[in-house]
């Protein structure tokens, strides 16, 4: 079994050189969508990260995009199982993947039996939906 | 032992533990399980695997189930598909005896003349065909779908399977195996069994295996993708590496009377005998040239069927029973029936011999199957134990070829004469190893015939024709399990918009408001009031980074470099062949970087055009997009001033905030980016927002609206407002090849730009003839509601040279007007006599209403 719960994260976007997202990608939460992107999930001091990753591209976008983003917690046992119903994506024990869940652009945070699914906002109605649907056995 | 009774045709069948749908029938007496496709032809039992279809029957109102490997289950209805009026006395069993009537490729040569019968013939056809009707009403069912990943796939769980399973997993892999059938169930009891059950036991052991029983193997994919269909669920597996553990099935090989009941191969008379415990016949004729031969021949006479003779190769004599006459290196030239088997025709030492009998089991050779393996040869597989066989090369005497689609040897000779001389169009041409099947049974034997009427008979393996998925027949519900077409987005106004009874509709992947009840109000609200409209749905693109403004000078065709901080202009979006792709708002910011907004449905495209173009110019832009993160609230009439006024204390006067400029607006709390756009034609303010607060924005300009009896408004209003100021929509008035200049745009192109995405399309193109253009037309005499003139052909002097692409009555103008695209002759649009339908059609300029655009710029 598997729980669903869907919450309001915080996320941090960074849109800097490749040199200066190689670097922010260690943080705790990042996301590296891509050589020149990378997504911080939780917590992060806009202005400390702004200032960093501006001394190596004095361009850089930083800025809080949560607004953007829906986070649906797949958590338990049978997270994973779940998670194979919507998506062809290999799960990592732990760590990012990103692709298509239910053929909606979805970022993937994994820890364990813990799946945290970022979609859009404006798709998180329907992921939800297709989330209960595909997997009603396996959530409560 | 009886374990209850399934319900055959108005009379109950006992059935017995462990038995299947076909040994219950058998054990009951019936010998005649279907009719064949075309000939209904009596069909008995033959290959007993699941893979002939001479057993498919209706089970429970499904037809088309293989009768031969479905448990038997208490309760269940039982049916045989064709036949009429019953299977066993089938009147269509004429058209056998009318088989020069319907050769191969019959639907093309006869029943087409007279031209008018072909409908009744087609009728008659399609319901003497088939494997049985379709059930009607019946309760829908779900099939799952999910993905499994996994560093081996072994398909097939014999002992080769098991053994590659067991030996990966102790190599550490994770394995996924999966048979058809449950582990062991086609194997007739003995040593192969046995060492089965061994290496199950061992393999159940093992965690690192995840055993899928009753999971076919459909096709194998690029990836390597293999994808495995069960009664419930689809699977598609994601190995590293692909076992292929299918084995071989015994030979089929086409003989006169090879279909006729009582025709028997090895396997299915040795499960039938041993397993079931029911005898094939009372006198039986085998034919063994292999070494299971031989054991299934043992198990015959083990269970006491009567074996009365034997033909095997001279070296193995010594091993036939001795109560079976023992024929060396004899020849099975033929079967006879009627009806059933009753006689085989053998030619010993040159010398034909009739042996009477009942049954004939066939054991002549194994054909190995390796469909999944030829579907993708650059796939990393490796192929082991049978299914690795060469296999035997089948003869085509006479009789029947493919068993499935009721193609004989004679129809594939016919076709040969005919000049279709390859196994590939013989099979496009007859229909052969097309049916159920899908050639497992019969594919070798057509190539064996092409390959030797060719004169290469010892190539008959290379004239395999193509394998392709799914390589077992497959329920379409099932193949659909892990489709869902449709995605909906919704802005956060989605319930705000419910709650005030909104009809919601599609609208670019988006579920939007047409309208609040009545549009003709909503309308006037605007172009008299002020009127609210949730634009959320519009793509949004922060395009920062150094060389923004030189992404956004590349890729739009208008002059870009010049727009200034603060200010916003229309663009057009241009492919490389110089067709508009989409149009939106650029809006220039101080400290370099750029929104963009464009169609609401052309946003996943425009993300894709300026990540494409940023990565072939090789420039430093960085590209955000804000589609989801961002609300947009289009306040929007000659009150949109009035309303937003209390609500906020920045300057929007026309000075602070002219028409085609923007600037950040807290409007009741919320920081907003206000663009001064004008797609309706009226004074109006594009609140873009931080999504999160679209509720509290929406309710805070409905309540100030009050005053001023502001609506809220939809597509169904916006559709008249936008075409009364002459505005178009992409996808409805445009076409797919419209260049700016033929949609009128050519004023948002700037040619003197140095280059730009399509300039060197648009300069060739400009050297070619227009061909036609998109107009603006006012209608007179039209009929009332302008709206159904839409999609109407225009014509001029009784030829068509155009096409409405929208039209309305227009209360602001108090005429009916629309666009259309009007063929040009030398460049020019027709002067006049332009007609849609009943209506007079006049080109007309636009924008139709506030031409001068006073009201826009309030």
């Amino acid at each position: 079994m598997a729980e669903l719960s869907t919450s309001q994260p915080v996320v941090t976007a960074v849109l800097a050189s490749s040199e200066a997202c190689a670097r922010v990608s260690a943080l705790p939460g990042a996301c590296p969508v891509s050589p020149v992107e990378v997504a911080i999930v939780g917590d992060a001091s806009i202005t400390a990260l702004r200032q960093a990753v501006q001394r190596l591209d004095p361009d850089a976008v930083v800025r809080d995009v949560s607004d953007g983003w829906v986070a649906h917690m797949l958590e338990g046992p049978g997270a994973r199982e779940a998670f194979a119903r919507l998506s062809e994506l290999e799960l990592p024990a732990s760590g990012f993947v990103q692709g298509a869940v239910a053929r909606i652009g979805v970022r993937v945070l994994v820890d364990g039996d813990r799946v945290e699914l970022l979609v859009p906002s404006m798709l998180a109605a329907h992921l939800r939906a297709r989330i209960e649907d595909e997997c009603r056995e396996l959530l409560p | 032992m009886t374990s209850g009774s399934l319900r055959f045709e108005g009379r109950d069948i006992p059935v017995r533990e462990g038995d299947t749908v076909a040994s219950a029938l058998f054990r009951a007496g019936v010998r005649t399980f279907s009719r064949s496709l075309k000939s209904r032809r009596r069909r008995g039992l033959y290959c007993g695997t699941g893979e002939c279809p001479n057993c498919m029957v209706t089970v429970d109102d499904v037809p088309g189930v293989r009768s031969c490997v479905t448990p038997a289950g208490s309760g269940m209805r039982v049916e045989r598909g064709r036949g009429w009026p019953s299977t066993e006395h089938d009147l269509l069993h004429v058209t056998d005896l009318m088989h020069p009537l319907m050769p191969v490729g019959f639907y093309m040569k006869t029943f087409v003349r007279p031209r008018f019968a072909w409908p009744v013939a087609e009728r008659v056809i399609r319901r003497a065909t088939g494997s049985g009707p379709l059930p009607e009403r019946r309760e829908p069912t779900r099939t799952t779908s999910r993905h499994l990943h996994a560093d081996t796939i072994v398909v097939g769980a014999g002992t080769s399977g098991l053994s590659a399973a067991l030996e990966a997993a102790g190599a550490g892999e994770h394995v996924v195996m999966c048979d058809a059938y449950p582990v062991g169930s086609q194997v007739p009891p003995g040593r192969l069994l046995e060492a089965i059950r061994a290496l199950e036991t061992r393999a159940r052991a093992e965690p690192a295996i995840e055993m899928l029983e009753r999971h076919a193997a459909l096709g194998l994919y690029d990836g390597p993708t293999v994808a495995l269909a069960s009664a419930d669920e689809l699977v598609q597996v994601h190995p590293r590496r692909v076992v292929l553990a299918t084995g071989a099935i015994e030979m089929h090989e086409a003989f006169p009377g090879n279909d006729l009941p009582g025709v028997w191969l090895g396997r299915a008379a040795s499960l039938m005998a041993a397993k079931h415990g029911s005898p094939v016949g009372k006198r039986v004729v085998a034919v063994a040239s292999t070494e299971e031969g031989l054991e299934h021949l043992r198990a015959l006479a083990g269970s006491g069927t009567n074996v009365i003779a034997a033909v095997v190769p001279a070296a193995l004599v010594d091993e036939v029973p001795a109560s079976a006459e023992a024929i060396a290196d004899g020849e099975l030239v033929s079967a006879h029936g009627p009806g059933r088997i009753r006689s085989v025709m053998v030619r010993e030492r040159g010398q034909a011999r009739r042996l009477r009998c009942d049954a004939l089991v066939l054991s002549i050779g194994l054909e190995p199957r390796d469909e999944l393996a030829r579907m993708a040869p650059d796939e990393p597989v490796e192929i082991v134990g049978d299914a690795a066989l060469g296999g035997a090369v089948p003869r085509v005497t006479g009789g029947t070829l493919c068993l499935c689609e009721d193609v004989s040897a004679h129809d594939a000779e016919q076709a040969w004469a005919e000049g279709f001389r390859s196994a590939e169009i013989l099979k496009r041409y007859t229909t052969a190893t097309m049916g159920p099947c899908r050639g497992a049974m019969c594919g070798r034997a057509l190539a064996a015939f092409a390959s030797a009427r060719s004169g290469q008979a010892d190539r008959a393996a290379a004239a395999r024709t193509t394998a392709r998925p799914p390589s077992r027949p497959v329920a379409l519900e099932t193949l659909a399990a892990s489709v869902h077409e449709v995605i909906e987005k919704r802005t956060s106004l989605h319930q705000t918009h419910l709650a005030a009874g909104a009809e919601l509709g599609w609208s670019g992947g988006w579920k939007r408001p047409f309208s609040y009840g009545n549009w003709r109000e909503e309308y006037t609200a605007v172009r008299e009031r002020a009127g609210l409209m949730d634009v959320g749905t519009l793509g949004k693109f922060l395009i920062a980074g150094r060389d923004a403004t030189i992404l956004a000078d590349r890729i739009f065709p208008g002059r870009v470099a010049d727009l200034a901080p603060g200010r916003s202009r229309y663009v057009l979006a241009l492919d490389e062949a110089g067709y508009v792709a989409d149009d939106g708002v650029l809006s220039a910011f101080e400290d370099g970087s750029h929104l963009l907004t464009s169609t609401s449905g052309g946003a996943e495209g425009m993300d894709a055009r300026l990540r494409e173009w940023t990565h072939r110019l090789g420039l430093h832009v960085h590209l955000l997009d804000r589609t989801s993160e961002l609300g947009a609230i289009l306040v929007a009439g000659p009150r949109a001033r009035d309303l937003l006024h209390p609500l906020s204390d920045d300057p929007l006067d026309g000075d602070s905030l002219p028409y085609a400029g923007h600037g950040e607006v807290t409007v009741a709390g919320v920081t907003c980016t206000a663009i001064r756009t004008g797609f309706v034609g009226e004074l109006g303010f594009e609140l873009h927002h931080p999504r999160s607060r679209g509720p509290e924005l929406w309710s805070a300009l409905m309540r100030a609206g009050r005053a001023f009896d502001a609506r809220p408004f939809g597509l169904d209003a916006l559709e008249l407002l936008r075409l009364e100021k002459g505005h178009l929509y992409m996808g409805q008035d445009a076409l797919p090849d419209d260049t700016p200049v033929k949609l009128g745009l050519d004023r948002a192109v700037d040619m003197t730009k140095e280059w730009f995405v399509g300039k060197a399309a648009l300069e060739r193109l400009a050297t070619t003839p227009l061909g036609r253009r998109l107009t603006g037309l006012t209608f007179d005499e039209g009929p009332e509601d302008a709206a159904v003139l839409r999609g109407m052909p225009v014509s001029a002097g009784g030829e068509i040279v155009g096409r409405v692409t929208s039209a309305a009555a227009s209360p602001a103008l108090g005429r009916s007007i629309g666009f259309a695209w009007i063929r040009t002759v030398d460049g020019e649009l027709p002067a006049d006599g332009l007609r849609a339908g009943e209506a007079r059609a006049t080109i007309a300029p636009t924008p139709f209403y506030d031409p001068g655009g006073e009201r826009l710029r309030g």
